[in-house]
């Protein structure tokens, strides 16, 4: 962030607006020079047949938003992903609670879980292909096998955090433990869920588009697949573009929404 | 203290002589060890049941009996080596360029500015698309699956390498610059240094990622190394094989990832105290 103010001495830093044009500047000419060398690459390096242009690319994503596929597909792929993630949520939650109240839980699980986090993926995608055949259950599984070792840790963590002193206080005031659980065990472990998820979400979009492709009828990663077996190098950006469009923004946008949504009851300053 | 936790051993020494045979069985079995030995039970049992269940997996005995036949006719070694060799090459690419580009990032306000959202970009791109693009460009070509690897791998180093130079401290930075110490004593004396944990990082990441890469190269275009040959028995219907392939490209990666790169970055960094971090 600050970098240019830290950067040399204070004769020489700009002002906070002209500091401003020039990040919003070096960002645009940033695309600018992405675009160019893609260009380049198209017209000299390769030729247009082999490497699309940005132009073709940007003109074949215009044609499948206006088809409405992008609506249709979209909708499949993320159907998919948010039931893999309750499903990891649902298998990852209580494993994470085991995890940081007992040690022996933590010992048995230790494993599995750190093995689960660093498998390639292509062994989900393949493995959900020989189990469930072509179909649903196989990418929504991919998706909680790969966000479940993240839920489930972050829990454990999360845990593990708790203040043992406010613990200590409820049960000298006899709150219940129905309202010990609401108020003090929840509101910790709620971040610590959130950083999962979120750590866990560029992954899992992936895995699931992988699974599309090996073995699924619909989705973003099937309509890849399609492309890939017409030959058409310009419909594999394409979808890799919205793909990736896609992907960011909801990263941006309704992840980082979601977050302040959460959070909305905590300080700005530790929000911050 | 040091006493005290002598006695406490002692005793604790004391009681477990003193149990019963049963009672020590039991707390063997609670301790650290036996519930990781028990979880290795309870995931042998799971994949029996799953392929007593689904006609298509197979179960443990017949995966390994299957890898036992593979191994004497000789055909692990040679697809291993294809595959390390890509492996490696695109691996090398990836880190040389990772460090670079995450080096003049981290180092110039104006370069992150420049570069940073093309290094999103490349970390949202999965490697099928890599892997099937390659396959449309270079057909079976062995450029196919080193580029895979290296284009998903390089945006992995270099976004962990800029975060690294970020987290250098700025007062040795701005000192440095004030005494007029030269830009390659500067990158070699103080950034490398600080760097080096968030190089080993990214370089983890990469070779998970990368590992995935140049098997999904493989398995759409090539006609050899561990990824073709999971293919091969897959599209021969021999669930056998394929899953005692895909067991073994798994069974590498997890073991190189516990047995050899946690290791080594441990020792790596032995003399930094925990107050270093920041």
């Amino acid at each position: 962030m600050g970098n240019v103010a830290v950067q040399g001495l204070r004769v020489r830093a700009p002002g906070l607006a002209g500091r401003r044009w020039r990040q919003a500047g070096a960002v645009v000419i940033g695309w600018a020079a992405f675009f160019g060398v893609w260009a380049f690459a198209s017209e000299v390096l390769f030729n247009p047949y082999r490497l699309p242009g940005p132009l073709t690319v940007a003109d074949a994503m215009w044609t499948i938003v206006k088809s409405g596929d992008v609506v249709t597909t979209f909708k499949a792929s993320l159907g998919k992903i948010f039931l893999g993630f309750g499903l990891a949520a649902v298998l990852g939650g209580p494993i994470g609670f085991l995890m940081g109240r007992s040690r022996y839980w933590k010992a048995f699980f230790h494993d599995p879980v750190v093995v689960a986090g660093s498998v390639p993926g292509i062994t989900y995608a393949v493995l959900a292909l020989v189990i469930f055949g072509i179909g649903l259950e196989g990418p929504i599984l991919a998706v909680a096998l790969v966000s479940m070792p993240f839920i489930a840790l972050n829990v454990a963590a999360g845990l593990e955090s708790v203040d043992s002193t406010l613990i200590t206080m409820s049960h000298a005031y006899r709150r219940r433990r129905t309202e010990i659980l609401r108020h003090v065990l929840i509101p910790t472990i709620t971040p610590f869920v959130f950083a999962g998820v979120r750590l866990s979400f560029a992954l899992a979009w992936k895995v699931e588009a992988l699974t599309e492709v090996f073995g699924s009828s619909d989705g973003i990663g099937f309509m890849i697949r399609r492309s890939y077996q017409l030959f058409s190098v310009t419909d594999v950006l394409a979808w890799t573009g919205l793909f990736v469009i896609f992907m960011l923004l909801l990263e941006r946008f309704v992840l980082v929404r979601l977050e302040r949504y959460l959070f909305r009851w905590r300080p700005r300053e530790a929000a911050a | 203290m040091s006493t005290g936790t002598a006695t406490r051993f002692e005793r604790s020494v004391q009681r477990t002589q003193e149990m019963r045979f049963g009672t020590r069985v039991w707390a063997a079995v609670v301790s650290d060890t036996g519930a990781r030995v028990t979880s290795y039970i309870v995931g042998l049992l799971a994949w029996q049941i799953l392929g007593a269940l689904y006609e298509r997996v197979p179960g443990p005995i017949e995966v390994v009996q299957f890898l036992a036949d593979e191994f004497a006719s000789g055909d692990v070694w040679p697809n291993f080596y294809a595959t390390a060799d890509r492996f490696l090459w695109g691996l090398a690419i990836a880190i040389v360029a990772g460090v670079l580009f995450g080096l003049v990032i981290g180092m110039w306000p104006l370069a992150r500015a420049l570069l940073k959202d093309t290094m999103m970009v490349g970390l949202a791109i999965p490697a099928i698309i890599w892997a099937l693009l390659t396959a449309l460009w270079f057909g079976f070509a062995w450029k196919a699956p080193v580029l895979t690897v290296a284009l998903t791998a390089t945006p992995f180093v270099a976004v962990n390498v800029a975060q690294g130079v970020e987290a250098t401290p700025r007062d040795l930075v701005r000192m440095s610059k004030a005494f007029g110490v030269p830009l390659q004593r500067r990158v070699r004396g103080l950034v490398l240094p600080f760097v080096m944990d968030y190089v080993f990082t990214g370089v983890r990441f990469a070779i998970i990622v990368g590992w995935n890469g140049v098997l999904l190269s493989e398995w759409f275009a090539s006609t050899k190394g561990v990824g073709w040959r999971t293919r091969y028995w897959y599209d021969a219907n021999n669930f056998d094989g394929f899953v005692a392939w895909v067991v073994l490209f798994v069974v590498f990666i997890v073991v190189l990832d516990r047995l050899a790169l946690v290791p080594i970055q441990k020792r790596v960094f032995r003399w930094r105290t925990t107050v270093a971090r920041r």
